[in-house]
C-alpha cells in the first residue's frame, strides 16, 4: 500500500463510491491522479485546468491524458512523485516550449492521419513566418501563442460554436490583446509608431460583422480571412486587392484595370477602410463633399475629379430617372393601367445601375456610361409606356365626365318635377 | 298604363290596398330644418352602393395571403372597369362613415333621438358601430404594407382593454399575430356577419323611421301655435324625389373622386418588414387613436393606454344611453347640456382628427 | 307617382292654361325618363363589362406561361415574365424542366444561364448557383426561388406552364 497524502485521500473515497460505471465494451481508463488532485485544490489557477480539461476537451475526447503534454507520473498519489523531472514532468509550458509542444502532434502528418487525416500539419511552420512567431523568436514573452487562441485546456474543435477560434468568436479572442493598449504598448510598427488597438471597435462597424453576427453568414471575412490563421500578418503592399478579391473578384478586376492599382499602396483599403468597411454610397464618388475621391482630386483641371464627376452624376441621372418613371408607372397602375412590362423593365435598369456601381471601378468614366445608357434606353421605353398609360387615363375622364353629364341631366329633370310637383300639392 | 296593369294585376292577388293607403297618406313635415332629413337616405343609398360593388369586387377577389393582394390588382389592371369599381367601392365607403357621422350629429343635435324614438337611435348608433367595422375590416383585404400594419396597431389597441382584452385580440387576429388567418376572418366579417347583422338593424331602423314618421325639432315644435299641424308634403312622390335628387347628387359626387384621385394599392404586406414610420389608420379612427398615443403612458398607477380604451369604451357606453339619460328632451324640454355635449364631442372629432393628420 | 299620376290624368283641363302645363308636364317627363334610362345605361354598360372575365384569366402572379416545351433544348435556358418580375426555365442536360425566380438574391439583378458550366451566374457580382437554385459561390445570401412547372397540352406540342406552388 503506497502512501496517500491526507489531501487525496478523503477524494478518492468519494471518487471510488459515486464513480458511475463504465462502458463494458471500453478497456479501464488509465490512472489519471493528476485531475483528482488538482480538481480538489482551491487555488483556481491549478484547479481550473483540471475542469476544463474534465469538460468537453477535444484531445480528452481522443484518449489524451494531461502527462501527453506535461509529461509526470499519472498513477502517483503525492505531489512530489506525480511532478517529478525524471519521469518526464515538464511544468505548463509557454513561449517556444508550448508551439514545440503543440507541434510534436500536430505536425506530424502520420499522427494526425489517425486522428483527422484531412488536417493540416504546417501550423507551426506557419506560425514561424507571422508576425506572433517572429516576436517570439525575437524574446517578446507577450505574444499569442498556440494557446492563446485555442485555449490550453477545455480545447474545442474550430467547428465547435464555442470555441474562441469559432468565426463569430475569432475577432473578439483577437482583440483580448489587440484591443488592449497596455498589452500592445511594448511593440511597435516597422516604421516605430504605435500598434493601433481600434481594429476590433472598427471591424464591429462594418458590413463583414453585421453579416457574420447578425446575417449568419459564416462565410463572411473576420481576422483570420484577410490576416491568415497561423501565418497572421497584415497583408503587404499589392496584396491588399487579391486578399479583398477572394470574395469581391468582380471589384478586384475592375480594379486591376484601373490606374488607381498602380497607385494605391493599400488598395481597396485606401477608399474602402481595413478595418471599419461600411456600406458604401454613391456619396463616396464624386470630388467634393464627402467623396473619397475628393481626398487627392479637386479642382477644375484635375482628370480624375473630372471622371469623378462624369460618373457620379451619369449615376445620379439614372437614379432619378428610375425614381421618375418609377413614380409614373406606379401612379397609372394605381389608376388602373397593366403596367407589368414596364415593373420587368424597371427592375433590368436597376441591375444596370448595380452594374455601373461595379464598372466604376475601372475608373473610366466611358464603360460607366455604357452601360448607364443602357439603361436610359430601357427607361425610355417605359417613360412611353407611362405617358400611353396618362392617355388612357384621359380617355376615362372623358368617359366620366359624359356620365356626369347624364348625372346631371337626371338631377336637373328631378329638380324641375319636384317643384312641378309641390305646386300642384299646393294647389 | 301597363305599370298601372301590372299594380291591379298584383293587387288581385296579394292586396295592396295597405301599401296603397301609405303611399297616399304619408307625409313629411316641412320646415326650416327638413334638409337634415336627407342624410339617413344618403347613409342608406351609399351602403347599397357598397353592397353592390362589394358583390362585384366578390367575383375576382381571393381571401388569402397569398393571393389577395395580387388580386386586387388584377382587378385594377386587368378586369374592365375593374379600377372604377374598386375605387367606387373605396371612395363610397369614405363617404358612407362621413355621411354617417353626419346624420348620428344631426340627429344627436336636433334631440330626434327623444321619447318615443328611442329605439331608432339604438338600432342607429349600433349601425354606426357596424359601419366602422366596416371600414376596419375592409381596410386589411387588399393586404397591402399599409393596412397590414394599421391592422397590427389597431387589433393591438383592442388587447388594451381590460379583462377581455387578450381575448378579443385573438379571437380578431384568428392568432396571436396578424396573419392570413386575421385575413380570412376579416374577409368573413365583411362580407357575411357584419352584412347580415346591419341589414336585420337598417330593416328594423327603417320600419320604426316609416312607422313613427319623421321627428320635428323640438324649437319648431314650440315655434308653432298649439295645435295647428305643420305643413307637409306628401312622401310619394314629392319627398321620395328629393331623396333620389340628393342619391345622384353622391353618386356623381364618388363617380368624379373614383376617377380623378384613384386609390393607390401600396406594396404587398411582408410581415417581416420593419413598421412604417408614421404608420396610422384611417381618418375616421384618427382622433380616436392620437388621443390614446398623447395620454401618458402612466396615469395614477394605470397603463395609460388602457386607460385611454375604457374611457372611449365608457364613451361609447354613453352613446347608447342618451335617450334615457336625457329626460328633458324626453319631457319635450329643451336640454342645453346635451347641445354643449354634442358640440364639444363634434369639435373634439374634428380638431383631432386634424391635429392626428398633420402629427408626425 | 302612380297615385298622383292617375290622379293627374283625371283633372279636368283648365281653362287657358292647361295645354301648356301639359306640354311642360309631358316635356319633364320625358326628361326624367331620359335621364332615368341614361343614368341607367351609364351604371349598367361598365357592370356587365366588369363581370365578364377578361381575356388573362386569373391574376398572372399565381402562374404563367415560359413558351412551348419543344423550342426549350437541353442544356439551355430562357427568360419569361412571372408577373412583373422575371423568371427562368431550364432544361438540365438529362432533360428536366425546371423554374426559378430570375431575381438574384443579392441585389436583384437578373441572373443568367452558364453554358460552360451548366450554372445559373449572375453578372453583377459573380453570384453562381447550381440548377437546383442553391448558392454555389459569390455574395448571394440565400437560394433563388424554385417554382412547380407543369406541362400543359398535346403531347409533342406542350406549353410550359409556371406556378407558384
Amino acid at each position: 500500500m503506497f502512501p496517500i497524502t491526507s489531501r487525496c485521500l478523503p477524494v478518492l473515497v468519494v471518487m471510488a463510491l459515486f464513480s458511475p460505471a463504465r462502458a463494458v465494451a471500453q478497456p479501464a481508463p488509465p490512472a489519471n491522479t493528476c485531475l483528482t488532485c488538482h480538481a480538489a485544490l482551491t487555488d483556481t489557477r491549478l484547479a481550473t485546468p483540471a475542469r476544463l480539461f474534465s469538460g468537453t476537451d477535444v484531445h480528452r475526447e481522443r484518449g489524451f491524458a494531461c502527462i501527453d503534454c506535461h509529461g509526470g507520473d499519472p498513477a502517483a498519489g503525492d505531489k512530489a512523485r506525480a511532478h517529478d523531472a525524471a519521469r518526464g514532468f515538464k511544468g505548463a509550458p509557454s513561449g517556444q516550449a508550448q508551439i514545440a509542444t503543440c507541434a510534436r502532434c500536430h505536425s506530424d502528418a502520420t499522427l494526425m492521419r489517425r486522428f483527422a487525416p484531412k488536417q493540416r500539419v504546417d501550423q507551426a511552420a506557419e506560425y514561424a513566418t507571422s508576425v506572433h512567431g517572429k516576436q517570439l523568436a525575437a524574446g517578446h514573452r507577450d505574444v499569442a501563442t498556440c494557446a492563446s487562441c485555442h485555449g490550453p485546456h477545455g480545447i474545442r474543435l474550430v467547428s465547435d460554436a464555442k470555441s474562441p477560434v469559432f468565426p463569430t468568436n475569432v475577432a473578439a479572442t483577437c482583440a483580448t490583446c489587440h484591443a488592449d493598449p497596455r498589452h500592445m504598448a511594448e511593440y511597435k510598427l516597422a516604421n516605430g509608431t504605435a500598434i493601433p488597438t481600434t481594429q476590433f471597435a472598427d471591424y464591429q462597424k462594418s458590413v463583414h460583422y453585421a453579416a457574420l453576427t447578425k446575417g449568419n453568414d459564416l462565410s463572411a471575412p473576420t481576422c483570420n480571412d484577410c490576416h491568415g490563421n497561423h501565418g497572421a500578418t497584415p497583408p503587404g503592399v499589392g496584396a491588399v486587392a487579391n486578399v479583398c478579391g477572394t470574395c469581391h473578384a468582380v471589384f478586384a478586376t475592375k480594379f486591376q484595370m484601373s490606374v488607381h492599382s498602380q497607385i494605391f499602396d493599400k488598395g481597396c483599403v485606401e477608399c474602402h477602410s481595413n478595418h471599419a468597411v461600411l456600406k458604401p454610397s454613391d456619396d463616396m464618388l464624386g470630388s467634393s463633399g464627402s467623396a473619397v475621391c475628393a481626398a487627392c482630386h479637386g479642382g477644375a483641371d484635375d482628370k480624375g475629379a473630372l471622371a469623378a464627376d462624369r460618373m457620379r452624376s451619369g449615376i445620379e441621372g439614372l437614379k432619378a430617372g428610375i425614381n421618375r418613371s418609377g413614380a409614373l408607372i406606379a401612379k397609372v397602375r394605381d389608376a388602373g393601367i397593366e403596367v407589368s412590362d414596364q415593373e420587368l423593365a424597371l427592375v433590368e435598369v436597376r441591375s444596370r445601375l448595380t452594374l455601373a456601381r461595379t464598372e466604376m471601378h475601372t475608373g473610366n468614366p466611358e464603360g460607366v456610361e455604357a452601360i448607364l445608357g443602357e439603361g436610359t434606353t430601357i427607361l425610355a421605353g417605359i417613360d412611353r409606356a407611362g405617358q400611353a398609360g396618362v392617355v388612357e387615363l384621359r380617355f376615362r375622364r372623358r368617359g366620366l365626365a359624359i356620365s356626369l353629364g347624364a348625372i346631371l341631366l337626371l338631377v336637373v329633370a328631378l329638380w324641375l318635377k319636384v317643384r312641378q310637383l309641390d305646386r300642384r300639392s299646393h294647389r | 298604363m301597363a305599370l298601372q296593369q301590372i299594380v291591379d294585376w298584383l293587387d288581385e292577388r296579394i292586396d295592396l290596398s295597405g301599401i296603397r293607403h301609405f303611399i297616399a297618406e304619408k307625409g313629411v313635415p316641412i320646415h326650416t330644418q327638413e334638409v337634415w332629413y336627407y342624410l339617413g337616405g344618403m347613409t342608406m343609398f351609399l351602403f347599397a352602393v357598397q353592397v353592390f360593388t362589394g358583390i362585384l369586387l366578390l367575383l375576382y377577389y381571393r381571401p388569402s395571403a397569398a393571393e389577395a393582394y395580387e388580386s386586387v390588382q388584377f382587378i385594377v389592371t386587368q378586369v374592365e372597369f375593374g379600377w372604377l369599381i374598386r375605387n367606387v367601392h373605396s371612395w363610397s365607403a369614405n363617404l358612407l362613415i362621413a355621411l354617417a357621422f353626419a346624420h348620428f350629429f344631426s340627429v344627436f343635435f336636433l334631440k330626434s333621438y327623444r321619447k318615443p324614438r328611442e329605439l331608432t337611435w339604438l338600432t342607429g348608433i349600433v349601425l354606426l358601430f357596424l359601419m366602422l367595422g366596416f371600414g376596419f375590416s375592409g381596410y386589411l383585404l387588399p393586404w397591402n404594407e399599409l393596412s397590414f400594419f394599421a391592422t397590427k396597431v389597431g387589433t393591438g389597441i383592442a388587447g388594451a382593454v381590460p379583462v377581455v382584452g387578450p381575448f378579443t385580440l385573438r379571437l380578431l387576429r384568428g392568432g396571436d399575430d396578424v396573419t392570413g388567418a386575421t385575413l380570412s376572418r376579416f374577409y368573413g366579417l365583411h362580407v357575411a356577419i357584419l352584412p347580415a347583422i346591419t341589414t336585420a338593424l337598417v330593416v328594423a331602423h327603417l320600419l320604426l323611421v316609416q312607422r313613427q314618421g319623421m321627428s320635428v325639432p323640438l324649437s319648431i315644435e314650440h315655434r308653432r301655435k298649439a295645435g295647428e299641424p305643420l305643413p307637409q308634403m306628401p312622401f310619394f312622390p314629392n319627398y321620395i324625389l328629393r331623396d333620389v335628387l340628393a342619391w345622384y347628387v353622391v353618386l356623381a359626387l364618388v363617380a368624379a373622386l373614383a376617377a380623378f384621385y384613384p386609390w393607390e394599392l401600396g406594396k404587398k404586406a411582408d410581415p417581416f418588414a420593419v413598421v412604417p414610420p408614421g404608420i396610422r389608420p384611417e381618418w375616421y379612427f384618427l382622433a380616436m387613436f392620437h388621443t390614446l398615443k398623447l395620454v401618458p403612458s402612466h396615469v395614477l398607477g394605470f397603463e395609460g393606454e388602457r386607460l385611454g380604451v375604457v374611457a372611449f369604451g365608457l364613451i361609447a357606453v354613453f352613446l347608447v344611453l342618451v335617450p334615457f339619460l336625457d329626460r328633458r328632451a324626453s319631457r319635450g324640454e329643451r336640454s342645453p347640456v346635451f347641445t354643449v355635449l354634442a358640440a364639444l364631442g363634434l369639435v373634439y372629432l374634428i380638431v383631432f382628427t386634424i391635429i392626428g393628420h398633420y402629427a408626425k | 307617382m302612380l297615385r298622383t299620376m292617375s290622379n293627374q290624368n283625371r283633372v279636368p283641363t283648365m281653362a287657358g292654361a292647361a295645354p301648356a302645363e301639359f306640354n311642360r308636364r309631358v316635356f319633364l317627363d320625358a326628361l326624367l325618363a331620359v335621364g332615368f334610362v341614361s343614368t341607367a345605361v351609364a351604371i349598367a354598360y361598365p357592370v356587365t363589362r366588369f363581370m365578364i372575365p377578361p381575356a388573362s384569366g386569373e391574376p398572372a402572379t399565381a402562374s404563367a406561361g415560359a413558351g412551348r416545351a419543344a423550342t426549350l433544348k437541353p442544356n439551355s435556358a430562357r427568360i419569361f415574365k412571372f408577373g412583373s418580375r422575371p423568371g427562368i426555365v431550364v432544361r438540365t442536360a438529362d432533360g428536366d424542366v425546371r423554374a426559378f425566380s430570375a431575381v438574384c438574391t443579392h441585389l436583384e439583378c437578373t441572373v443568367q444561364f452558364k453554358l460552360d458550366t451548366a450554372q445559373l451566374w449572375c453578372a453583377c457580382h459573380n453570384g453562381t448557383y447550381d440548377l437546383g437554385g442553391n448558392v454555389v459561390s459569390g455574395p448571394p445570401p440565400r437560394a433563388l426561388e424554385q417554382f412547380v412547372v407543369n406541362l400543359r397540352g398535346e403531347p409533342g406540342d406542350e406549353e410550359i406552364v409556371v406556378s407558384r406552388s
